[in-house]
C-alpha cells in the first residue's frame, strides 16, 4: 500500500511554526506522505490541497485560541467539496483560556472532527489512531 | 550605518492611505489632537520615564501580558493585575486577527464574545475599539501601559493606540515579520516599521515621551543570544534613526544561567557601542528580560519553578523590565489569576535578590560574553557588507542570502536553514549554521559542545535532538535527554 497522504497545517491567523515543523518531521518519518502547508492556513487552502493530493485525512493544528471560530464550518465545505471521506483531526491549545478537555473535544466533534487533541499528545499514538482510521474510513 | 529618514512629506502621504484602512482611523486624522491628550497623561503613567527611572535607581518592573476582546472586561483585567498582582507596567496584548489587519473578523469576535459572555479573541481589538475605546483602557489604571501584539503592518494599529494614551509600543521590522508572518515581504515590512518609528519620533520632537520596544525573543525556540541580539540591534539603529528615543531591547531566557547573564551584559553593551559608533547619543537604553518563551510543564507547581528561575535571571541580569509567565501557559491564555500569581511568584524573587550582586565575573561567563560579541559582530558585519548606504537594503539582502536566518520561523523570506540545540550543559549552540557568516574556530567550538553532549548521551547530533531539546522544558528538564 502507497504511504497514506495527509495535509498538515496551521489554521487561521496563527503562526505558531514550531510544532508544525516536528509534526512534518514526525508524521514524513512515520511513513505518511505529508503535504505540509505551514502556517496561517485558511479551511479553503486546507481544502484545495485534499483535493489536490487526494489526501486520506486533514491534520489542523490551533495554538493561539480562535481554533474554534477558525474551524467552524470545515466539515460542511469538505462535504460540499465531495470529500465524505476525509478524516478530520484538531489538536493544540484550541480554546481561549483553560478549558477541561473533554469539553474542547465535545466542541471540535460537534464541528465534525474525528478525533481532538491536547498539546502533550504522545505523538506515536496518534500515528496509529491515523493508520486506523484512514484504513476503517477507505472501506 | 543608517536608513533615511522618512521624510516628514511621505509620512503625511501615507498617512492619509493608512487611516482609511478602517472606519476608526478617520478619529485620529488630527496629528496634534494626539499630541495634546498624551500631554494631559501624568508622568507616574508614562511608560518611558517609568524605564528610565527603573533604570536609574536599578530596579527590576514586573509586566504580565493580557487582553480580551471587550473594553470593560479588558478595565477589569488590567485593574486586577495592577492591585491583585501588583504589577509595575500593564500590557495590552492585541489579538491574532488584528495583528494581521482582518479587522472585520475582530469584529466579528467581538460580537461572538458579547454573546458567549467571554472573550473568543486572544487578545485586545485596539483598532476595532479605536481611539476613545483606548483611551477608555489607559484612562482607567494607574500604571504606564503598552500595546504588546505581533503585527507586521502595524501603522494603523500605532496610530489609534498612541492617540489612544499607550505610552509604548512593542515590535520591529524583522522581529513582528520573520517570527509572526508567512508572506511579508522584508523590505515592505521594514519600511511600514520606519513609519511607525517616525510617528513616536514626532511625539518625541514635541516632548512627549513614548517607548519603543523591538520584540527581543523572536520564535522564542532555542534562539541562540548572537541571532537576537543582532535583530535587535539592527531594530534599534532603524528606530533611533527615525527619530525614537527610548528604546528597550529584549532577550528571551535560553536556560542555562551563565549563558543568559553573558547575554544580558552583551545585550546592553553591543548595544550601546553600536548606536554611539553610528552617531547616537541621546537616546535611552533598557533592557527587558523574557522568562522561558518555549513550552511550559501542564503541572503548575512546576511551571512556577520556570516562572521562578526566570524571575531570578532577571534579577541577577539586572535588566528594568521582566516580563512574566503564568502557571496556565501550558494551556494557553490564563486566567487573570493564574495571570497575578506569575506576577506573585516573580516578586518575591526579586524582593529576595533585591539587595543582592550576583557577580557574573567568572571564566564561563567571559567565555560566554567573548563569543557573543564575536558572533555579533560577524552578523553585523556582514548586514553593513550588504546594505551599499541603506541599512533597510542592507537586512532584505541578509535574509536573502540567509546572513541572517532565525530558527524555526514562518516567513517564507526566512531561509531557515539555522539548527540551534543544547550542549551538554543547556547552553544554546549550533547544530547547522546555515548560511549564518561564522568563522570555522567558531563553528568548531559549536560543535565541540555538542559533541560533548553526544558522548555522554550515547547517540549521533540529529534532529531528534533538536526535537527533544523543544519539549524538554515542558516535560521537567532543561536539556533533552534520551528515554
Amino acid at each position: 500500500m502507497d504511504a497514506p497522504r495527509i495535509v498538515l497545517g496551521v489554521i487561521g491567523a496563527d503562526c505558531h511554526s514550531v510544532g508544525n515543523t516536528i509534526l512534518d518531521a514526525f508524521f514524513t518519518e512515520a511513513g505518511f506522505h505529508v503535504v505540509n502547508l505551514g502556517v496561517m492556513v485558511s479551511q479553503e487552502e486546507f481544502l484545495d490541497a485534499a483535493v489536490e493530493s487526494d489526501a486520506a485525512a486533514v491534520l489542523v493544528s490551533s495554538l493561539y485560541g480562535h481554533g474554534l471560530i477558525d474551524c467552524e464550518g470545515l466539515r460542511q465545505k469538505a462535504v460540499e467539496r465531495g470529500l465524505e471521506r476525509l478524516v478530520l483531526y484538531a489538536g493544540g491549545n484550541l480554546v481561549v483560556g483553560k478549558t477541561p478537555f473533554e469539553e474542547v473535544e465535545r466542541k471540535f466533534k460537534a464541528l465534525g472532527f474525528d478525533r481532538v487533541f491536547p498539546p502533550q499528545v504522545e505523538l506515536a499514538e496518534v500515528a496509529r489512531l491515523l493508520r486506523a482510521d484512514i484504513e476503517a474510513r477507505r472501506n | 550605518m543608517t536608513s533615511q529618514r522618512l521624510s516628514w512629506k511621505d509620512f503625511l502621504a501615507q498617512r492619509q492611505a493608512v487611516l482609511e484602512t478602517w472606519p476608526t482611523g478617520r478619529d485620529v486624522a488630527a496629528l496634534e489632537d494626539g499630541l495634546r491628550y498624551q500631554r494631559t497623561i501624568p508622568e507616574a503613567k508614562n511608560f518611558a520615564k517609568a524605564m528610565a527611572k527603573a533604570k536609574a535607581a536599578g530596579r527590576t518592573l514586573l509586566q504580565p501580558r493580557a487582553g480580551v476582546a471587550l473594553i470593560d472586561d479588558h478595565i477589569r483585567l488590567l485593574r486586577y493585575l495592577e492591585t491583585e498582582g501588583t504589577a509595575d507596567l500593564l500590557p495590552t496584548t492585541i489579538d491574532a486577527y488584528t495583528r494581521q489587519n482582518r479587522y472585520e473578523e475582530a469584529g466579528r469576535g467581538i460580537e461572538r464574545s458579547r454573546t458567549a459572555g467571554t472573550s473568543l479573541l486572544n487578545g485586545f481589538p485596539a483598532v476595532n475599539h479605536g481611539r476613545d475605546g483606548c483611551r477608555k483602557v489607559t484612562e482607567a489604571v494607574t500604571k504606564p501601559v503598552q500595546v504588546r501584539h505581533g503585527t507586521p503592518d502595524a501603522r494603523l494599529l500605532a496610530e489609534i493606540a498612541l492617540a489612544g494614551g499607550f505610552t509604548s509600543f512593542e515590535g520591529g521590522g524583522i522581529s513582528y515579520n520573520i517570527p509572526y508572518a508567512k508572506k511579508v515581504e522584508v523590505g515592505q515590512c521594514l519600511r511600514d516599521w520606519q513609519y511607525v518609528d517616525r510617528l513616536v519620533g514626532y511625539y518625541e520632537e514635541n516632548g512627549v515621551s513614548v517607548n519603543r520596544e523591538p520584540f527581543g525573543p523572536l520564535t522564542g525556540t532555542l534562539v541562540p543570544p548572537f541571532i537576537s541580539h543582532t535583530v535587535a540591534i539592527l531594530e534599534g539603529l532603524l528606530a533611533l534613526d527615525q527619530g525614537v528615543r527610548s528604546l528597550t531591547l529584549g532577550y528571551g531566557q535560553g536556560g542555562n544561567v551563565l549563558q543568559d547573564l553573558a547575554a544580558l551584559e552583551t545585550l546592553r553593551e553591543l548595544a550601546d557601542e553600536s548606536f554611539r559608533a553610528a552617531g547616537f547619543i541621546d537616546f535611552d537604553l533598557t533592557l527587558v528580560f523574557h522568562q522561558w518563551m518555549g513550552g511550559f510543564p501542564e503541572d503548575e507547581a512546576q511551571a512556577f519553578s520556570v516562572i521562578g528561575l526566570g524571575g531570578f535571571v532577571a534579577a541577577a541580569g539586572r535588566v528594568e523590565k521582566t516580563i512574566v509567565k503564568s502557571p496556565h501557559e501550558a494551556m494557553g491564555i490564563p486566567t487573570k489569576e493564574a495571570n497575578a500569581s506569575g506576577l506573585k511568584a516573580t516578586r518575591q524573587v526579586l524582593s529576595m535578590m533585591a539587595d543582592q550582586r550576583i557577580c557574573a565575573d567568572n571564566d564561563i561567563v567571559r567565555r560566554e560574553k567573548e563569543l557573543i560579541r564575536r558572533e555579533v559582530h560577524a552578523l553585523m558585519d556582514a548586514v553593513f557588507a550588504a546594505a551599499g548606504d541603506d541599512l533597510v537594503q542592507g537586512v532584505v539582502r541578509a535574509f536573502a542570502g540567509g546572513l541572517l536566518d532565525i530558527p524555526f520561523a514562518p516567513s517564507m523570506y526566512n531561509k531557515g536553514k539555522v539548527l540551534p540545540i543544547r550542549d551538554n550543559e543547556g547552553a544554546i549552540r549550533l547544530f547547522a549554521k546555515g548560511g549564518l557568516p561564522l568563522g570555522d574556530d567558531i563553528m568548531a567550538f559549536h560543535r565541540e559542545r555538542l559533541q560533548e553532549r553526544s558522548r555522554a548521551e550515547g547517540r549521533p547530533v540529529t534532529f531528534q535532538m533538536v526535537t527533544d531539546d523543544i519539549y524538554a522544558i515542558s516535560k521537567g528538564k532543561l536539556v533533552g535527554r534520551p528515554k
